[in-house]
């Protein structure tokens, strides 16, 4: 035998990758029904991960996730109730928990006119799978101000809790990479206390649009095809059933839409990254965008919905949803046909008396 | 990264200076925008590449 005739260490080397095959991790898919993958959830987990190392960068960019945070949190308000203890998930660089700590302003005056959220909450879970991304604001001031965990998740398609932990559940702009939206919206379900909230917001349907419509028609002059470059979104109308699904009561959905103007597509493209928003579709084209897709990309940008001063407009459209796990002594919609007051008369009514 | 310019913002600069001929091809391209095919656009996109590797040179 010739590997006989190799020293002793040598013999030990040749044999160990043979150990650590059996230490190789596998993507094990739950028993069910399979998922389709749409995501490469590495891909966006490498993404996220790198963007938020850089700090300055990544702080730069968060003016939609902490605009978006507001807006959701402002929906708590409506919920005359305290939470002892709220889960964040999916929370980005925890702008969910900044927004909790910041006084409510009413819109028609400039002074404060309610306490901080934080008032009304025990304990905030912050849940992500990116530690860098997770614990970038460590250091800032706000996080003495709200008893926050920070809990990096392995997987964000998984939720390590039990079942009725959270009073309320909270989700900002990071339900769009979920690949099993309907199972994880199930799980949501199931770690909410009997008769308490979920609050998600998302982005959906038309959202950058025109980045979309931009690119397609350049690839398609230049190169003849279209290539995937941007995720295939959840629509409004879909939430209401998803939601539905997953076994909530009482659904409201809504949608706003974000339009920001950028100087150019490249500024917005660069954005995109920094927030660790690019593109990780699993059926997408390996390899960087090519420089003569990108270059027509620009022309037809500006050309088609640029503005007149030669910026260009990106909308993001949120789908706002609110869903309640059924508990005792809910309050229930009413049994269809019961209804005594015809909307007609009121909203017919309010137009004659202005 | 200081010192070094990203490629995306080389581009970005590059566009602005080639704003005459993205124009024209992004008119080429609306004019008929639900009906393209390959190299529809394309003397146009050639002037406006030859800009951009102009101006990237500089």
């Amino acid at each position: 035998m010739r590997s006989s005739l190799l020293p002793r260490s040598v013999r030990r080397n040749c044999l160990r990758p043979a150990t650590f095959t059996t230490a190789r991790s596998y993507a094990i898919q739950a028993p069910g029904a399979p998922t389709l993958e749409v995501f490469n959830r590495h891909t966006k987990w490498l993404q996220r991960d790198k963007s938020a190392s850089n700090v300055e960068e990544s702080r730069s960019v968060d003016y939609i996730r902490d605009e978006v945070a507001s807006r959701l949190c402002e929906r708590l308000l409506d919920i005359n109730r305290n939470f002892p203890h709220v889960l964040d998930f999916g929370a980005n660089a925890c702008n969910i928990a900044r927004t909790l700590t910041l006084p409510g302003i009413d819109i028609d005056s400039t002074a404060p006119v309610s306490a901080p959220l934080k008032t009304r909450i025990g304990k905030l879970t912050a849940a992500d799978s990116s530690p860098s991304m997770l614990y970038r604001d460590e250091d800032l001031p706000f996080n003495n101000e709200i008893d926050i965990i920070r809990d990096v998740l392995k997987t964000e398609e998984t939720l390590p809790y039990g079942a009725e932990t959270f009073d309320a559940v909270l989700s900002s702009l990071s339900l769009h990479w979920i690949n099993d939206l309907p199972n994880l919206l199930r799980q949501i379900n199931l770690i909410l206390k009997p008769d308490a909230p979920f609050m998600g917001v998302m982005l959906g349907g038309d959202s950058l649009f025109e980045l979309r419509t931009s690119l397609q028609l350049a690839e398609l002059d230049t190169r003849g095809g279209v290539g995937s470059h941007t995720s295939p979104l959840a629509d409004v109308r879909d939430i209401g059933g998803l939601l539905q699904g997953a076994g909530f009561k009482l659904l409201t959905v809504d949608v706003d839409d974000i339009v920001v103007d950028y100087p150019s597509s490249f500024a917005l493209m660069k954005d995109l990254q920094a927030m660790g928003e690019s593109n990780a579709v699993v059926s997408r084209e390996m390899g960087a965008i090519r420089r003569d897709t990108l270059m027509a990309a620009e022309a037809i940008y500006k050309e088609m919905h640029g503005n007149e001063d030669g910026s260009i407009p990106a909308t993001f459209r949120l789908i706002y949803m609110i869903g309640w796990k059924p508990g005792p002594n809910q309050q229930e919609p009413l049994e269809r046909g019961s209804g005594m007051v015809s909307i007609k008369d009121i909203l017919e009514g309010q137009n004659k008396t202005p | 990264m200081p010192g070094r310019t990203r490629p995306v913002d080389r581009l970005a600069s590059a566009s602005v200076k080639c704003a005459k001929e993205g124009a024209a091809y992004g008119k080429c391209i609306t004019a008929d925008y639900k009906n393209i095919h390959k190299d529809k656009c394309l003397t146009e996109f050639l002037k406006l590449k030859q800009c951009y590797t102009a101006a990237l040179k500089r």
